[in-house]
């Protein structure tokens, strides 16, 4: 492999490699929480990990922050309509 | 080493760059209900730890959580390995591409094993109510509807993964030829996205099941 072809590797390489870097990080954040540390409210802690670990798949992996406004508009789109059913369905249960 | 990298126009788009965009606006179209299908299953475990605490906190202590945790790990692997694949098809390097590949489906496969490994556990500590044997928490019934909605989540998404292997498997044999890369590029960068998209629900899967409030 030569210099350049290593250089344009690099180039392609670096945000998934930094993206996966993350993703093992955060997960030993989640594993610790699970299996070690307990504490009251360790539910929050593990709800925020698990919602940076989706918010690196979809910027770094599936690279919506490189996409067209479209695409950007309609992966995120998705996950409101998801947030409008939680949000509804957990008002209902939780204060009813 | 490097090859030729494009997109063949097909007769009913305009542009190449219009083809790229309605694929991968259709990929994303296609991968939000599948969303939506996991979102409506995620909701239920929340409700029933919401209703029924103590049952689940039961139910989730029987649950193996070292093997959730390695197929996590196996699964964000695997992801890397897709990215790899997607950097060197636009690079047009076809023979690490296809390494790359084959990678990504072997963790995928090894993803299976474990699961499969898993199954047999479950059953052999009597941990599978729906089969017609002694279930091992009879005694607390709202375990059941935990452990049912486990093996639903867990079983759908092992279907998607098993169907994800196969389709890879299909679009290494058709990369290998000469000339895909000239042609189809675009197709590992679309399937690259089901890939991630399958890790990325795996990502939720395990806390929602395995970890929290365990």
């Amino acid at each position: 492999m030569t210099a350049d072809e290593k250089r344009a590797l690099w180039r392609q390489m670096r945000v998934p490699l930094l993206g996966f870097i993350a993703l093992l990080g955060l997960l030993a954040i989640n594993v610790a929480l699970g299996a070690i540390v307990n504490f009251r409210g360790s539910w929050v802690v593990e709800a925020c990990v698990t919602v940076c670990m989706v918010g690196v798949v979809l910027l770094l992996s599936m690279d919506v922050r490189e996409a067209s406004p479209l695409i950007r508009l309609f992966s995120g789109l998705g996950f409101f309509w998801v947030l409008i059913m939680f949000t509804m369905t957990l008002t209902d249960y939780l204060w009813r | 080493m490097a090859e030729a990298v494009g997109i063949a126009l097909s007769e009913h788009f305009e542009s190449v760059e219009q083809q790229r965009e309605a694929t991968t606006l259709g990929m994303w179209a296609w991968l939000l209900t599948e969303l939506l299908l996991f979102a409506g299953l995620f909701l239920i475990a929340l409700i029933l730890r919401i209703q029924h605490p103590q049952s689940v906190t039961l139910a989730t202590t029987h649950l193996k959580f070292w093997i959730g945790a390695a197929n996590t790990a196996v699964l964000i692997c695997s992801s890397f390995t897709m990215s790899g694949a997607i950097a060197c098809s636009r690079l047009g390097w076809r023979g690490p591409m296809l390494h790359c590949m084959l990678a990504t489906a072997s963790l995928g496969t090894l993803f299976l094993v474990l699961k499969g490994y898993e199954y047999y556990t479950d059953y052999v500590e009597h941990m599978i109510p729906f089969l017609d044997r002694p279930y091992a928490l009879a005694a607390d019934p709202a375990t059941r509807l935990f452990v049912d909605v486990y093996f639903v989540t867990t079983a759908l998404h092992g279907l998607h993964l098993m169907t994800g292997v196969s389709i890879l498997l299909v679009l290494t044999r058709m990369a290998a030829r000469p000339h895909f890369l000239a042609t189809h590029q675009n197709r590992i960068e679309i399937y690259g996205l089901y890939w991630h998209f399958i890790d990325l629900i795996w990502i939720i899967v395990f806390p929602v099941l395995y970890v929290l409030n365990r």
